[in-house]
C-alpha cells in the first residue's frame, strides 16, 4: 500500500471532504496565503479552494473559535486550526461554555459540525506555551468528542469521521507525528468514534496509550520482550471520547494488569480516569496495582535534559512497568 | 414620519406584552418557581420593540440574559416562553435551561447568552456565513448590553465584523449598569463611538422613545442589508426594577428611578395616542386583551409537567 505523513493524511481528508461539500471551510491563522498551517497541513488547499473557504484569520483565538460556532450554527462545517494546542486557552470559554453546550441547551433545535484541531505534544525544544498535551482537561466536559490518532491511517479515517461527527470534537495532533509515514489508502474511509484499536496483542500486561505515546509504548513493548520477557499488550483508545472501556476492559482481563501511558500530565490525567473506572468495576481482575506513567505536573520545559525527565519515554516506561513484575 | 394610531398600537401592545410577561415572572420568582436567576426588562420594552418590528422572521437573532422582550418579539410562542421560565417540559427549550437561555430555531433566534460578550464572536460567525451562502435578504440582529463592551471580544469581534464585511446589526440596550456597577464607573468612552474606530457605522437614540427606536433602527437595518455591511446602535434605557427579580438595587437612587419612570416608554406611548384621539377604551381593551393572553400563558406554565432525566441526556 501507499505511504505517506501524518500531515498528508489529515490533507487528504480535509481535502475530500472540502471536494465534496462546499459547506466544509476552514478557518485559523495561518492556514491560507502564510504558512499553509504552522505544520503545512493545509498546503495547497488555499490555492484549490480559494478565500472563501480556507479563511485567514487575524490573531484572535476566542473570535476565532466564536466565529466558527456561528457559521456551523448556519449549517456550515468548520474546522478550526488553533496553531499551537497550548492556545487552546484563549478559545476556552467558545469551547466550554458555547459549542459543547449548543445542543444540549437549544434541547436539540441545533449541534454543531465542529472540528478543532489541536497541534500538541512536545516538539524538540518547543517550550511551556508550545508544548502542552491536555487531552485530559477536557475529557471532563460533557459535550465535546476528543478525538487522538497515533497514525496516518487514523489520522485520515478519525477527521472523515470528525467533520461529520454532529457534535464538537478536539482534534489532537501531535508535532512528532507530523512527518511520520504509514499506509494509507487512496480511497475515502471513516473510523468510527468510541473504538479501540489493539496496537499489539499480548498477555502480560495491558498498556493504554494515545497519540505519540502509543509509539513509545510499542517500543518499550518491544523491549520489554525481547530483554525482560514480558508481553505487552498495548490498546489505542483514537478517541478518548467516547472512551472504548469495553476493549480496555477485555483485554485487563485477559493480562491482570495496568498501565496507562500518556504525554498529558499525570494529576487528573486520562490514567487518573481509566485507573479508576477499571478499579471501581474491575479491580477483581487486577493482580497488582495500576500504574500512571505521564508527564509530571510540571509546565513542560525547554532543554532536552529536563524534557527527557518530565515526559514519559521508553526507558521510563519499561522501568516502570518491570516494577509491576 | 407622519403620526400613523396604528404603529402606535403595535408599539403599546408589543410593548405591553414585555410588561406584562415580565411582570408575571416576577411573580413566578416571587413564589419560588423560577430556581435561578431571571432578568427583567422592565422600563427597557421600547428597544426590543423598536428594533424587532424592522426585523423579519427569516433574519436572525442571538439575543442577551435580559432577553424576554427579545424573544418573545422575534415571534416565540407565549405559552413556550413562559413554560420555558419555569422550567417546564413544555417550554420552548424543554425546560431544561430556563429564563437566561432561550433558543427557538423556528423562528431564527439563535440563542441568548449567559456569558456576557460570548455573543460577539458567534455573530461574526453568523455573519461570515451569510455571506458565504449569499443570502443577500437576510441579516443578523445581534444584542447586548453596555457591560459586555469592556470585554477584550468586543473589539476583536468589531474588527473582524469590518474585514470580513458581515451584515450584523449590532444593537446595545444600554440600562446604564451592568449588575450594580454603573457603566460610567468602568469606561470613559461612549459605546457607540467604539465602533466608529473600526470605521463600522454606528449611532445612538433614545432608547425609551419606542418611535426614535424604531425610526433610526429602520435606517440602520435597511443599510446593513442593503450594504451587506455591519453597523451598531446604541440605546440609552433603565430598568426600573433590580438586576435580577431578587436584586433591591441599592446602588441607585431613588430619585435615579424615580425619573426614569417619568421617561417609561409605554405611558409615553399612551399619551401619544390619547393625545391624538385614541379613545382610553380602545386602549384598555388591547390591554386586557393581553392580560388574557399573558394569563392564560402563566396557567400553561403552572400546569405543564416537569422535564424528567434519562440517560440520554448524557454526553
Amino acid at each position: 500500500m501507499r505511504e505517506i505523513t501524518y500531515s498528508e493524511a489529515l490533507r487528504e481528508a480535509i481535502r475530500s471532504a472540502m471536494a465534496k461539500d462546499d459547506k466544509v471551510i476552514m478557518i485559523g491563522e495561518e492556514i491560507g496565503q502564510g504558512y499553509a498551517g504552522v505544520f503545512g497541513v493545509s498546503k495547497g488547499l488555499y490555492d484549490e479552494f480559494g478565500p472563501k473557504r480556507i479563511i485567514d484569520t487575524p490573531i484572535a483565538e476566542n473570535s476565532i473559535m466564536g466565529a466558527a460556532i456561528g457559521a456551523s450554527l448556519l449549517g456550515f462545517k468548520p474546522i478550526v486550526e488553533v496553531m499551537f494546542a497550548d492556545f487552546i486557552a484563549v478559545c476556552f470559554d467558545g469551547i466550554l461554555n458555547q459549542a459543547a453546550k449548543v445542543r444540549f441547551m437549544s434541547n436539540g433545535q441545533y449541534s454543531l459540525n465542529l472540528v478543532v484541531r489541536l497541534p500538541g505534544g512536545e516538539g524538540s525544544g518547543t517550550g511551556p506555551h508550545h508544548s502542552q498535551c491536555l487531552e485530559s482537561l477536557f475529557m471532563a466536559i460533557p459535550g465535546l468528542k476528543i478525538a487522538n490518532p497515533s497514525n496516518p491511517y487514523d489520522a485520515k479515517g478519525l477527521m472523515s469521521s470528525a467533520i461529520y461527527a454532529n457534535d464538537p470534537v478536539l482534534f489532537f495532533e501531535h508535532k512528532k507525528l507530523y512527518k511520520t509515514k504509514g499506509d494509507v489508502p487512496q480511497e475515502d474511509y471513516a473510523i468510527p468514534f468510541g473504538k479501540a484499536g489493539i496496537a499489539r496483542a499480548g498477555k502480560d500486561i495491558t498498556i493504554v496509550a494515545h497519540s505519540y505515546m502509543v509509539s513509545v509504548a510499542l517500543a518499550a513493548a518491544d523491549e520489554l520482550y525481547e530483554k525482560h520477557n514480558i508481553d505487552a499488550e498495548v490498546i489505542d483508545p483514537k478517541t478518548l471520547v467516547p472512551l472504548d472501556m469495553q476493549t480496555i476492559a477485555e483485554s485487563v482481563k485477559k493480562t491482570s494488569r495496568l498501565a496507562v501511558v500518556e504525554e498529558t500530565y499525570l494529576r487528573a490525567g486520562v490514567g487518573s480516569e481509566i485507573g479508576s473506572i477499571v478499579s471501581e468495576r474491575y479491580m477483581d481482575w487486577l493482580d497488582c496495582p495500576i500504574k500512571k506513567i505521564a508527564s509530571r505536573n510540571v509546565p513542560i520545559p525547554m532543554p532536552a535534559s529536563l524534557v527527557g525527565e518530565v515526559i514519559p519515554d521508553k526507558k521510563r516506561v519499561v522501568k516502570e512497568i518491570r516494577e509491576m513484575f | 414620519m407622519d403620526y400613523d394610531q396604528n404603529l402606535y398600537l403595535t408599539f403599546l401592545e408589543k410593548m405591553y406584552l414585555i410588561r406584562r410577561f415580565e411582570q408575571k415572572v416576577y411573580e413566578f420568582a416571587e413564589r419560588g418557581l423560577v430556581f435561578g436567576s431571571t432578568h427583567l426588562e422592565v422600563g427597557e420594552e421600547a428597544t426590543a420593540v423598536g428594533t424587532l418590528l424592522n426585523i423579519k422572521r427569516s433574519d436572525y437573532m442571538i439575543a442577551t440574559h435580559r432577553g424576554h422582550g427579545q424573544e418573545l418579539l422575534k415571534g416565540t410562542d407565549v405559552n413556550a416562553m413562559m413554560a420555558e421560565m419555569i422550567g417546564k417540559a413544555t417550554g420552548i427549550c424543554g425546560g431544561r435551561v430556563g429564563s437566561m437561555h432561550v433558543t427557538d430555531a423556528s423562528v431564527n433566534n439563535l440563542g441568548a447568552q449567559g456569558i456576557i460578550g460570548a455573543s460577539f464572536p458567534i455573530s461574526v460567525g453568523v455573519g461570515l456565513a451569510l455571506n458565504l451562502l449569499g443570502q443577500k435578504d437576510k441579516i443578523l440582529i445581534s444584542f447586548f448590553g453596555d457591560g459586555a463592551t469592556n470585554q477584550g471580544n468586543f473589539y476583536e469581534s468589531l474588527n473582524m465584523a469590518d474585514i470580513w464585511k458581515v451584515p450584523v446589526f449590532f444593537v446595545c440596550v444600554n440600562n446604564l449598569y451592568g449588575m450594580g456597577t454603573a457603566y460610567c464607573s468602568t469606561c470613559n468612552i461612549e459605546i457607540y463611538k467604539k465602533a466608529t474606530f473600526f470605521n463600522i457605522k454606528s449611532d445612538y437614540c433614545d432608547g425609551n422613545d419606542v418611535a426614535a427606536v424604531y425610526n433610526k433602527s429602520k435606517e440602520i437595518i435597511d443599510y446593513v442589508r442593503t450594504k451587506r455591511l455591519p453597523a451598531l446602535l446604541e440605546l440609552k434605557t433603565y430598568r426600573t426594577i433590580g438586576h435580577s427579580a431578587f436584586d433591591k438595587h441599592p446602588y441607585r437612587t431613588k430619585e435615579e428611578i424615580e425619573d426614569w419612570k417619568k421617561k417609561d416608554p409605554i405611558k409615553r406611548t399612551e399619551d401619544i395616542l390619547l393625545k391624538n384621539g385614541t379613545p382610553k377604551e380602545k386602549i384598555d381593551k388591547l390591554k386586557k386583551r393581553i392580560d388574557t393572553t399573558v394569563d392564560d400563558a402563566a396557567a400553561f406554565a403552572a400546569q405543564s409537567p416537569y422535564p424528567v432525566y434519562d440517560d440520554s441526556l448524557e454526553q
